[in-house]
């Protein structure tokens, strides 16, 4: 009997794959390129051409859209799904840790953040430490191995954590929990302030540029002919190394105005840059400093007052940094969040006034340069990854679904399928129950194939 | 003096000029239990609507408000809310939510509401006039009050006070509240059973005990003694005040209908997530349900991804009374979206909007006063630039008991100022 | 010639004389039996001949020595006997071996959140900050160094024909080197086959809030990185002993020395992510790995198949949690999971990969032909079945070149049957562990039905 799981996930692969596609009749906000009503040619992946009237090259597949919405997919440029483990807890510094060593392909989360049309999505390490562990991107291409959902090419990333986070597990007692006993202190973990954070975080890079210097300094050596005994390898500072050379990227978690311009001086100081701050609370406080900076911004629309440091947070902060020349975009953190992105980006509209074109840019090209991946994806433009949602209604409404979700020409996500393939689903685990009770007393029962000894 | 202050205040009234009068002019307006009506007036007198239709003569001398291009709702209600309770979700000295002890019934939520929260006119500017605000925690958790989003203090954001009392319904499968719930896990286990049955066990006690208390008060026994937690249980013997039973499953519910039954008392579900057939039971019972968050993930991995966005519809379809609720404090503002997204996936739109005014009304026993646009109830008015469910929808102007309210915030007042940041 | 008959007799004597069960003379001879070799085609009927603990000869035609112990094999099959691949037994109070992950249960595990760690309670004092203070790391503990025939389950192992074992430590990241171990022995030493067997490594960490490694990924993390220090303690070793003057000397770590000592590593892996995370990890680190657990082989064969991977299937096979009585079900993809584990062998043995089966998660070693029967069932041939039990299980391990098959001039460990390996109703008659006869205790009375309630 063949495996309904296995077979529903092949059932979604075998859909259109290399080939041409023509999608047809359909509302197409590019985001880069306007909106216009029109068709969407996709060949091998990539979006061949955008146009009102486009020719159907022979034998290609035609998908009539039916004056629905497409859009580019989203993306999530923070998030936690697909993973088996989020946290290095233990150290303030656990650079040496990396999502990619944990991905889960199988995690229901992709397909249910597929199914809310988020295409793309950067997996970052928990916010426990004040250099937290490196993330990853993904695509969430549901039904593919650990290596068929990585985005590849992506440039690698990784996670900083500043404010209540990190300093938590250096405070004698957890705030609010009282968890945590205010007798013994002999396990605090260093540091319990944010003037700490910004030291570990400077003693962190200190020491790069040091490991960096004893493997110059080696390699020079050995160059000459000495005969030397090799620097130990350091996997928590070799990311770090990577951070200097510019190499990878530096997602930030912050929330309060001065632990934002405290890092992005510290970067300054070390000759780095801040790629985004993540979640950024606090960042139309300083918004002027962020944009002369260069850093991008990945807030929320509307979350507040869940801890001390959240309890500024407006939801205007994405329209006033967008105003002040951030560059945004608007983010999950959260399984459930990150299925309706599209109306997150909606609110900017109520909460600043931003226009439509602005408001989706948050959740497609903006999150997209924020991760370095503007050239492959975040708008429907030639050249691009076929990765494509599209909606019955206009998807910054309240009202929209999504119908369909394509990524690089395949169709992942279809919810016509989806709702009649249930039944099948709901069937075979019937049976599947079934047949374990029967076998069940059938296990319990003694077997003679080992002599037995008396209890 | 006061013969004078008095003096002028009654001209003012006769003047219809005081500050809970006015007429909105040329708007759309939504009265929810009748049809929509577009080009309407809406004649507002001494906080109480008045009048409502095309052709409405205004008095003289009121306060008159240009609604063209607006449209007029009901203020909405969430059912369910932590608003005035809690202020930052994670210092526990800022919570007023969760009281020790199994059976608080004395407990009243409502006189622990800070009027002055800074979630109140945030969760307000969105268009919603009156909140549930619920104790939490053990079995019978207290009071919940009915409460509107203006005042100088609790008393007069007071609504109803004892409105429901809450009570988590024992379950075997923990995980209520929130919302998120992914943890598909097949918990439980003998440990699960000894606690849920023993729950069971203090709850059937628990019952048993204010039934004697009450035969006891009424006989008026020697020795009788008051006990102000049993004495709070009595109106929910009588069947005046409804129990707001938590319970998310067809389990768990099957359960709290037929305890519900048992002890003869009225119930209201509230948070259900996955029914199952009880919803034929609720509908025959007149069971009415508050809906959690439409925002949430399927309870276990093999239910549908859209498992909470269609349960609306499908608690409609079967003709069981509903409201919304967002279970929260800082999400409460979102509640017209959480009405939204069921729309999108089957929820007649109509409906929706009574889920979030006239039905919640009517559950806790307040629909002659609040939830439409009729004549003689208290005029909590949204106006709005377009639909009240829509995302990028603003509110203009909003009314309570027809007083303007604050569409500020601490949210404008940031925004403000550090828009303007040199 | 006659020398060598007196002198076994007198072996013979002196063997009664330091145990009292072993009345087996040097020579035994199994005549007329079913011979399956499993190195070679079977043999309907042949003799087997035992010298001095090693197989002299087996074949159709192998005349029986006068000075052999004649039994009679009319009726009888003699198989290699039953390797477990991945056992505690012979560690006396070691419990059994732990599943390889907890996604296995199939039931949801929150990350970071694994079942509580089988390390006794951490002393009190600092917690791990790093992988500098070596946590979970006891890679130099020697399995052969804690071995005892004392242990119960030797016996009841060799009651359900099992011969050999490989056992190892399991506790902590780094549990420490294996042995592949004889079950049977006077002394601890005799036992012992080959040792170090290889390192058994686990991705179990403390909970959240703990010290260093207290995530799957910090674990994962944390292997890379011992590795790396490993390769760099060698390299610096080597050059210090060539040129101590001018260079500093490296410090000594016996974690180190134990992970460089190893000839494999065993690695846990449940699924197709699990498998690849693995295989990858081994690939980057150089390693000889070794899978175990591999409970849902049957979906990752490319993959295994590709990495020319060697695997060590749990028999223990997934069940539903007995406690579960709450409302939610396991999900699709976990009762799938279920229903075709047993499948994996079958899988594996058609790809033409290196696998054998392990007993050492079992709550008992005569539980083990039960779960073998099962993936005869789920399509495992029983000749893949016996050799996934027998000479895979050697070759693994780098020992088929003494043991696993029916071969002149291997160790003579054997099993004697009436009626087939692993089909309800075989009788095991005896085994031969280093050419001693055991007889397994007769059977026990059947139970009364009270007893059973």
């Amino acid at each position: 009997m063949k495996s309904i799981f296995l077979a529903l996930l092949a059932g979604v692969l075998s859909i259109a794959s290399a080939q041409t596609i023509v999608i047809q009749n359909a509302t197409v906000l590019t985001i880069t390129k306007g909106t216009l009503k029109g068709s969407v040619v996709i060949k091998d992946g990539k979006i061949l051409e955008v146009g009102e009237k486009v020719l159907v090259p022979p034998g290609a597949q035609v998908i009539d859209a039916g004056g629905q919405y497409l859009m580019p997919g989203i993306i999530d440029a923070h998030s936690h799904i697909a993973a088996d483990s989020i946290n290095e807890g233990s150290m303030s510094v656990s650079s040496m840790v990396g999502i990619e060593d944990v991905l889960d392909p199988e995690a229901i989360a992709i397909f249910r953040a597929l199914a809310g049309g988020v295409t793309t999505a950067n997996i970052l390490h928990g916010s426990a430490n004040a250099i937290g562990g490196k993330c990853l991107v993904i695509k969430t291409r549901w039904g593919k191995d650990t290596e068929g959902i990585k985005f590849e090419g992506a440039k690698p990333g990784i996670k900083f954590a500043l404010g209540e986070n990190p300093k938590r597990q250096g405070m004698a007692t957890t705030q609010g929990t009282g968890r945590r006993g205010a007798a013994d202190t002999s396990n605090l973990r260093y540091p319990g302030t944010r003037m700490g954070v910004e030291d570990v975080i400077r003693q962190a890079f200190t020491e790069a540029k040091q490991y960096q210097a004893t493997w110059k300094d080696y390699e020079a050596r050995k160059a000459k002919g000495e005969t030397v005994i090799p620097p130990k390898r350091d996997l928590k500072l070799e990311p770090l190394v990577e951070i200097l050379e510019g190499k990878r990227l530096v997602h930030a978690h912050c929330y309060r105005a001065d632990e934002i311009l405290m890092l992005l001086r510290v970067a300054d100081d070390f000759g780095f840059k801040i790629k985004t701050l993540q979640h950024v609370l606090e960042g139309y406080k300083v918004a002027k400093e962020i944009a002369a900076h260069g850093a991008g911004a990945s807030t929320f629309s509307d979350w507040w007052a869940y801890k001390v440091e959240a309890y500024d947070a407006i939801p205007y902060n994405a329209a006033v940094m967008v105003k002040k020349g951030v560059l945004v975009s608007l983010n999950s953190d959260d399984a459930e969040l990150m299925r309706r992105l599209n109306t997150e980006a909606g609110k900017t509209v109520k909460y600043g006034g931003l226009t439509e074109t602005e408001a989706l840019s948050l959740i497609t090209i903006n999150p997209a340069k924020q991760l370095d991946i503007d050239n492959r994806v975040g708008s429907i433009e030639v050249g691009k990854d076929a990765d494509l949602v599209l909606y019955d209604k206009h998807p910054l409404s309240t009202f929209a679904k999504v119908q369909k979700v394509m990524i690089d020409g395949t169709v992942y996500f279809d919810r016509d399928k989806d709702v009649s393939d249930r039944d099948q689903k709901q069937l075979r685990k019937k049976q599947l129950i079934e047949k374990e009770k029967q076998n069940q007393p059938q296990q319990k029962k003694g077997f003679a194939g080992g002599a037995r000894r008396p209890a | 003096m006061r013969f004078l202050l008095t003096l002028l205040f009654a001209s003012g009234l006769a003047l219809a000029g005081t500050n809970d009068s006015f007429l909105i002019r040329g708007a759309t307006v939504f009265p929810v239990t009748g049809p929509k009506v577009e080009g309407a007036s809406l004649l507002v007198i001494d906080g109480k609507i008045a009048e409502l239709g095309t052709k409405v003569t205004p008095p003289k001398g009121i306060k008159i408000i240009e609604g063209k291009g607006l449209s007029v709702y009901p203020g909405m209600i969430d059912s369910a809310t932590e608003a005035g309770l809690s202020e930052i979700s994670s210092v526990r000295e800022t919570s007023d939510v969760s009281e020790l002890g199994d059976f608080k019934p004395q407990l009243r939520a409502a006189v622990a509401v800070n009027p002055a929260s800074e979630h109140i006119p945030v969760i307000r500017a969105n268009g919603i006039t009156s909140v549930m605000v619920m104790p939490g925690g053990g079995i019978i958790a207290g009071q919940a009050g009915l409460m509107h989003t203006d005042g100088w203090t609790w008393e007069e954001m007071l609504i109803r006070r004892g409105a429901a009392m809450v009570m988590l319904f024992p379950t075997l499968t923990p995980g209520f509240g929130g919302g998120a719930g992914g943890f598909g896990r097949a918990v439980g286990g003998t440990d699960a059973r000894r606690t849920y049955e023993r729950r069971i066990r203090l709850l059937k006690d628990y019952m048993e005990s204010a039934r004697r208390y009450q035969k006891a008060k009424a006989a008026a026994a020697a020795g009788f003694k008051t006990d102000l937690a049993l004495e709070a249980m009595l109106p929910v013997l009588d069947r005046k005040v409804p129990l707001m039973i938590t319970a998310q499953r067809e389990a768990a519910i099957k359960d709290a209908v037929k305890w519900a039954d048992q002890e003869r008392v009225r119930i209201v579900i509230a948070g259900i997530r996955k029914p199952g057939a009880t919803l034929a039971d609720l509908k025959a019972k007149n069971i009415p349900v508050i809906l959690p968050p439409t925002q949430a993930l399927p309870l276990e991995e093999d239910d549908p991804y859209d498992q909470a966005f269609t349960l609306p519809n499908e608690v409609y379809k079967a003709g069981v009374k509903f409201a919304f609720g967002t279970f929260a404090n800082q999400f409460s503002r979102n509640i017209p979206y959480q009405a939204g997204t069921a729309v999108g996936y089957g929820l007649p739109y109509e409906e929706a909007l009574k889920a979030v005014t006239i039905n919640p009304a009517e559950i806790w026993g307040v629909g002659d006063s609040i939830g439409s646009i009729e004549k003689g109830k208290w005029a909590d008015i949204v106006v709005t630039n377009g639909d009240l469910l829509e995302v990028r929808t603003e509110v203009k102007k909003m009314f309570v008991k027809g007083k303007e309210v604050d569409v500020e915030s601490k949210h404008t007042r940031l925004y403000k100022k550090y828009l303007a940041r040199p | 010639m006659k020398y060598r008959i007196r002198f076994a007799s007198v072996f013979a004597l002196l063997a009664v004389a330091i145990c009292a069960k072993a009345e087996t003379p040097s020579v035994i001879a199994i005549k007329d039996a079913r011979i399956v070799p499993v190195s070679g085609p079977v043999i309907p009927k042949g003799t087997v001949v035992v010298r001095n603990g090693l197989i002299e000869a087996a074949g159709a035609s192998v005349p029986t020595p006068s000075d052999a112990w004649v039994v009679d094999g009319q009726g009888l099959t003699v198989y290699p006997g039953l390797i477990d691949a991945l056992s505690t037994w012979g560690i006396p109070n070691a419990s059994a071996i732990e599943s390889s992950s907890p996604s296995r249960r199939g039931g949801f595990t929150p990350p970071d959140f694994p079942p509580a760690p089988s390390t006794p309670a951490a002393a009190p004092g600092p917690i791990a900050r790093g992988p500098e203070d070596r946590p979970s790391n006891t890679s130099y503990l020697l399995a052969a160094d804690q071995v005892s025939p004392a242990d119960r389950r030797v016996e009841t192992a060799r009651a359900a024909g099992f011969t050999g074992a490989a056992t190892f430590p399991t506790r902590g990241i780094f549990a420490g080197q294996g042995v592949f171990l004889n079950l049977a022995g006077q002394r601890a030493g005799n036992m012992v086959v080959q040792s170090p067997a290889g390192l058994f490594l686990t991705v179990r960490t403390a909970a959240f809030g703990g010290g260093f490694p207290n995530s799957l990924m910090g674990a994962i993390a944390y292997i890379r990185q011992i590795y790396l220090d490993a390769d760099q303690y060698k390299t610096a070793k080597e050059i210090y002993a060539a040129h101590p003057l001018g260079n500093k000397r490296p410090d000594y770590d016996k974690t180190l020395e134990g992970v460089l000592a190893a000839p494999r590593v065993m690695m846990p892996a449940t699924n197709p992510k699990e498998i690849e995370r693995m295989l990858k990890l081994g690939h980057e680190l150089k390693l000889k790995t070794v899978l175990y657990g591999v409970e849902e082989g049957y979906r990752a064969v490319d993959l295994l198949k590709k990495h020319n991977a060697s695997v060590l299937v749990n028999l223990k096979w997934p069940a539903p949690s007995r406690e579960a009585d709450s409302e939610a079900t396991d999900s699709l993809r976990v009762l799938e999971m279920r229903d075709k584990a047993p499948s994996t062998p079958a899988a594996l043995a058609k790809a033409g990969i290196k696998f054998a089966l392990y007993a050492g998660a079992l709550d008992r070693p005569q539980d083990a032909a039960r779960a073998v029967k099962r993936a005869m069932d789920a399509g495992l041939s029983a000749e893949d079945a016996i050799r996934a039990l027998t000479l895979s299980a050697a070759e693994i391990y780098g020992v088929a070149d003494r043991l696993g098959s029916i071969d002149k001039g291997k160790i003579a460990n054997l099993v004697v049957t009436k009626g087939d390996l692993f089909q309800s109703g075989t009788e095991i008659k005896f085994v031969l562990v280093d050419g001693v006869k055991y007889e397994p205790a007769p059977e026990a009375p059947p139970a009364s039905p009270e007893a059973t309630q």
